[in-house]
């Protein structure tokens, strides 16, 4: 296999000048350029990657830490951290942990080994002190997702009680009165702030808040179609739901048309996440967006400064994502004036 | 005679910069502006995002132009390539840029400083893509986000306004209070331009911002507002086509004025053009440096308890020539002016002094006595 030796002798040139085309190409005149890049192409040369790590101690190469392959918000988180890194040379390997704190750690463990320049984790179930065996790599990584108060870490976060208080609040303003929730699953963080934020919402209206009127669900679509069917079996029809995600939010439209009300006439439902089907459905879903691709990006450039050490002042950096509430069709609100670039 | 001003330390050569817009939406678009001889340049809004923009967007009568445009559709890097290139230029520029949170605020303020702008416009008054609320019409908000942006960077911060919320000078204080380094104003204002009524259609298909000539006597209310309300400079921004507008916003207090929408329907020439008529005027007058304008006019600014009541009339000063013209008999409500043998007549009597017709005249034939 051709090296950059061959290629140097082939050239006529030293290494040092094949290495520059590599690496500094602008450093090389034109014509050497092009007569080392043409002897490349005729013997099919391959950069080795492997060797290049070597002498750089760098692998361009980041780890992404998702909990749900499946969930239509990580594609997202995804796209926006790919957006940055790619275009500055970076492979990023994806590791999916099922929302296991053990497949979490290894993942961590695996990517590190790895040799990757650095990692974003979402969604993280770990603790702070489980984040210790990456510091002490002097790997940089950003969390996704959580708030983490008084860490020394890099997060790129959003409020879910504060969007759970818009969408909420929203279903007040629409003159709802009987409003329930279904909520994800309550061993989750994100599930207890968005229903800390329907708890509020209410409150603040003087509405009463009734446990009674709270259904966990999945998060899944099947969850919503269940949680739907239990609403109106145990408790009758509500005026109003607010779903803790899109998904579910699709299961419980669904079923409302199923068993022969309509959306929002009989119910209205407003959502979470703003994921691509949220605007495509009959009818649209009011939802509130979770920013995901803007955290991913902001992540990514995030971990991009600290691993070209950009960022001077090293303290780390929390960012807070604002979640907006997608005014659309499903909630039965009127006021159009509201309604921007559904 | 000089045009050169000192804006928030930056020395500027005159005081017309091109506001945040379409116009200065890539680096060699901007290139073009500091080569028409703009003092300054502003980026088109800078955020962290980027969003499709939809077909159609801009729309305009003869009056204005309404557009749903909303932030530039180039990366914070591409950003970082377009200001390297610029800045080889020496031009002064300032990046608009527009973020949801103070924490964001700060994040993407340090990393177009590290670009190498020279100040920073915070551009959260667009009236469109960002729901009813503005961001800036929150009190606690808008000195949280100016705060967190000032503290995050070395080099001066301006914060954008809009007339779409209300006590605007209230809350000049609270973004003086914040450490902002100057206001600029006015945005666009939120407004559908018209209706199609044969097809029943909106122009364009939602709620958008309205620029233009049409919007400059709310600007310079607003500009005089702010500048009397604080102690650091104004921008003033909103519908300046000409060097008497350049003249009417500096004479309320502005230190420099943005333009964008009479660039955009005249080009670039546009400029030169202002600032040669600007240079002319003040010698002229005999000013020796523009500066001396600044706040002329605020002094004639009363409240309206401040206004002494006295018993003017219109008077016509000679003959009025004009035979096609019978604006002033049309407009006076009080049916005092009319044509005897070929003459404008005024009945004193009739006369409730209330001005109109000193206005409309184009040869400043009448004028009001007592």
């Amino acid at each position: 296999m051709a090296n950059i030796r061959k290629i140097s002798k082939l050239a006529g040139v030293s290494v040092a000048t094949v290495s520059r085309v590599l690496n500094h190409p602008e450093t090389v005149s034109q014509e050497t350029r092009n007569r080392i890049l043409m002897v490349m192409e005729e013997v099919n040369y391959v950069p080795n990657n492997l060797a290049r790590s070597l002498t750089t101690n760098r692998t361009s190469t980041i780890g992404l830490i998702i909990p749900n392959i499946l969930n239509p918000l990580y594609p997202s988180i995804a796209k926006g951290v790919e957006d940055v890194f790619y275009k500055k040379g970076y492979n990023i390997l994806l590791s999916n942990t099922e929302d296991d704190a053990k497949r979490e750690k290894a993942s961590i463990e695996m990517l590190l080994g790895k040799k990757v320049d650095g990692l974003i984790i979402c969604s993280s179930i770990l603790g702070e002190d489980d984040f210790n065996i990456i510091v002490k790599q002097g790997v940089p990584f950003v969390l996704l997702g959580e708030y983490m108060e008084d860490s020394d870490i890099n997060i790129v976060y959003t409020d879910y009680q504060l969007g759970a208080y818009l969408a909420t609040t929203h279903l007040i303003k629409a003159g709802y009165k009987k409003i329930a929730h279904i909520a994800g699953p309550l061993n989750r963080k994100a599930s207890i702030e968005k229903l800390e934020g329907y708890k509020k919402a209410l409150l603040e209206a003087r509405l009463k808040y009734n446990e009674e009127y709270v259904f966990e669900g999945n998060n899944q679509i099947d969850g919503g179609q269940l949680a739907l069917k239990k609403i109106l079996k145990k408790k009758g029809k509500p005026d109003a739901i607010f779903v803790a995600n899109d998904l579910m939010a699709l299961g419980v439209i669904e079923a409302i048309k199923v068993l022969g009300y309509k959306v929002p006439a009989d119910i209205a439902v407003v959502g979470f996440d703003d994921i691509d089907v949220a605007s495509l459905i009959e009818p649209k879903l009011t939802t509130v967006t979770h920013p995901v691709y803007r955290m991913g990006l902001t992540a990514a450039r995030l971990l991009l400064d600290n691993i070209t050490n950009e960022e001077e002042d090293c303290f780390k950096q929390k960012i807070f994502i604002q979640p907006m509430l997608k005014i659309r069709k499903s909630c039965g609100y009127d006021n159009r004036m509201e309604e921007i670039f559904s | 005679m000089s045009l050169a001003v000192d804006f928030l330390g930056m020395k500027l050569k005159n005081p017309i910069i091109v506001a945040a817009s379409p116009l200065s939406g890539n680096g060699s678009m901007i290139k073009k502006a500091i080569d028409s001889g703009a003092g300054a340049i502003v980026t088109q809004t800078i955020a962290n995002e980027v969003r499709q923009n939809v077909r159609p967007r801009i729309a305009a009568n003869s009056l204005g132009m309404q557009n749903i445009e909303l932030y530039s559709n180039l990366t914070l890097e591409e950003w970082e390539r377009e200001i390297y290139y610029v800045k080889e230029k020496e031009a002064t520029i300032i990046a608009n840029i527009l973020a949801h949170t103070p924490s964001e605020m700060a994040y993407i303020a340090k990393k177009v400083e590290r670009f190498g702008v020279d100040a920073i416009e915070l551009g959260i008054s667009i009236p469109h893509g960002e729901g009813v609320e503005l961001l800036i019409s929150d009190m606690e908000r808008l000195y949280n986000l100016t705060k967190m942006a000032v503290d995050s960077v070395n080099i001066p911060v301006i914060v954008k306004f809009s007339p779409n919320v209300s006590n605007l000078t209230a809350l000049a204080k609270v973004v003086e209070r914040a450490g902002a380094s100057a206001i600029s104003a006015i945005d666009t204002i939120r407004s559908i331009l018209g209706v199609d009524i044969d097809k029943a259609k909106v122009m364009l298909p939602t709620y958008g911002g309205y620029s233009g000539e049409g919007i400059r006597p709310i600007a310079l209310a607003t500009v005089a507002g702010i500048s009397q309300a604080v102690k650091i400079p104004v921008s003033g921004i909103g519908g300046i086509d000409n060097y008497e507008n350049v003249l009417e916003f500096m004479m309320l207090g502005a230190s420099t004025v943005q333009l964008c929408t009479s660039l955009i329907m005249n080009g670039y020439g546009r400029i030169g053009e202002i600032l040669a008529d600007l240079e002319n005027w003040l010698e002229d007058k005999g000013y020796s440096s523009i500066n001396e304008i600044r706040g002329l006019a605020l002094a004639s600014l009363k409240s309206f308890e401040e206004i002494s009541i006295e018993p003017y009339i219109a008077k016509i000063k000679d003959v009025c020539t004009e035979d096609d013209c019978r604006e002033c008999v049309k407009a006076c409500m009080y049916n005092a002016i009319s044509v005897k043998d070929g003459k404008i007549h005024i009945d004193d009597s009739k006369c409730m002094g209330c001005g109109l017709c000193v206005s409309l005249c184009k040869n400043k034939k009448i004028y009001l006595d007592w």
